[in-house]
């Protein structure tokens, strides 16, 4: 799967690059756009169909119940914990650096909120922060998956309810929809406060 | 988006439900491989079609490599250490 993932990967990189910067084919946003949304939206409604058909998911999610929002806490304060560790150990502004890893991975959000509020050098520290975190969540999902089921939703952050949460679920089996999506919806809402409320401090 | 994001899953659970009611097999794998390929494609293309994020790639790669990964690190080890204080399974 991870050949294939990155075959495909640096096609669509490949003819993105050529499309916009060299032979105009279609426009950018047919594929960046219509096809991303149109296929995202494809791959839950399956998703959401391999969830509705197994018999034993709603039990299981049961005898989880609210516990399982532990998971995207303890994500958001780890992800800011390792932005303060990275400040350090880069010698940047801590605050600057706890401030980009707050997009959790949302890097459409990060990016030009930070700008916004931290200028246009961090803003795009923390579109590429983000970025990579997307980037990372996708590549190393048959990895992560191994080490539990929660590893990979800790690993992708705000992304596990829309753009990873099909890798995720096909890796963890169809109990871990409700974790990722739940995590993943708990972490975009928090996320625009939390870099508010960081960069305030800078 | 929000909205398309919640409607897909939902409509998505309803028939998967309706399908299991009617003892229907399902085995969905190949076509969830083609469309998550699609949708891998895309990411990559936006990727290569966006000179701003290229730009911000090349000048502040290292330092966001080094962010990202201690944040998933740590985000890793609190979910393991939270999973195992409130017995997550």
């Amino acid at each position: 799967m991870i050949k294939y993932i990155l075959l495909v990967l640096a096609l669509g990189g490949a003819a993105g690059y050529l499309n916009s910067n060299w032979a105009r084919v279609v426009e950018n946003v047919w594929v960046s756009d219509y096809l991303s949304s149109g296929s995202l939206l494809l791959l839950l409604f399956i998703m959401g169909i391999t969830f509705g058909v197994d018999r034993e998911t709603l039990a299981k999610i049961r005898r989880t119940g609210a516990k399982i929002l532990v998971v995207p806490f303890a994500v958001g304060l780890g992800t800011v914990l390792g932005g303060l560790v990275a400040g350090f150990v880069l010698g940047i502004n801590v605050v600057g650096a706890m401030t980009v890893s707050a997009g959790f991975g949302w890097y459409t959000l990060a990016g030009p909120l930070v700008g916004q509020l931290l200028g246009a050098e961090w803003g795009a520290l923390g579109f590429a922060v983000n970025f990579l975190r997307e980037l990372l969540t996708i590549l190393t999902v048959s990895l992560t998956s191994r080490g539990g089921k929660y590893v990979p939703v800790a690993v992708g952050g705000a992304t596990t309810m829309d753009t990873t949460l099909p890798v995720i679920v096909r890796y963890s089996g169809s109990e871990a929809l409700i974790t990722s999506f739940s995590s993943g919806f708990v972490l975009s809402l928090v996320a625009p406060f939390a870099i508010i409320a960081l960069a305030s401090l800078y | 988006m929000l909205l398309y994001i919640v409607g897909s899953l939902i409509a998505g659970i309803v028939l998967g439900y309706l399908l299991q009611r009617g003892k229907r097999r399902v085995d969905l794998s190949r076509v969830t491989f083609g469309v998550i390929m699609l949708l891998i494609f895309s990411l990559g293309f936006s990727i290569g079609s966006n000179d701003d994020l290229l730009g911000s790639l090349s000048r502040v790669g290292a330092a966001a490599v080094m962010i990202m990964l201690l944040a998933v690190g740590f985000s890793v080890v609190f979910v393991k250490a939270a999973g195992r204080l409130v017995r997550l399974d």
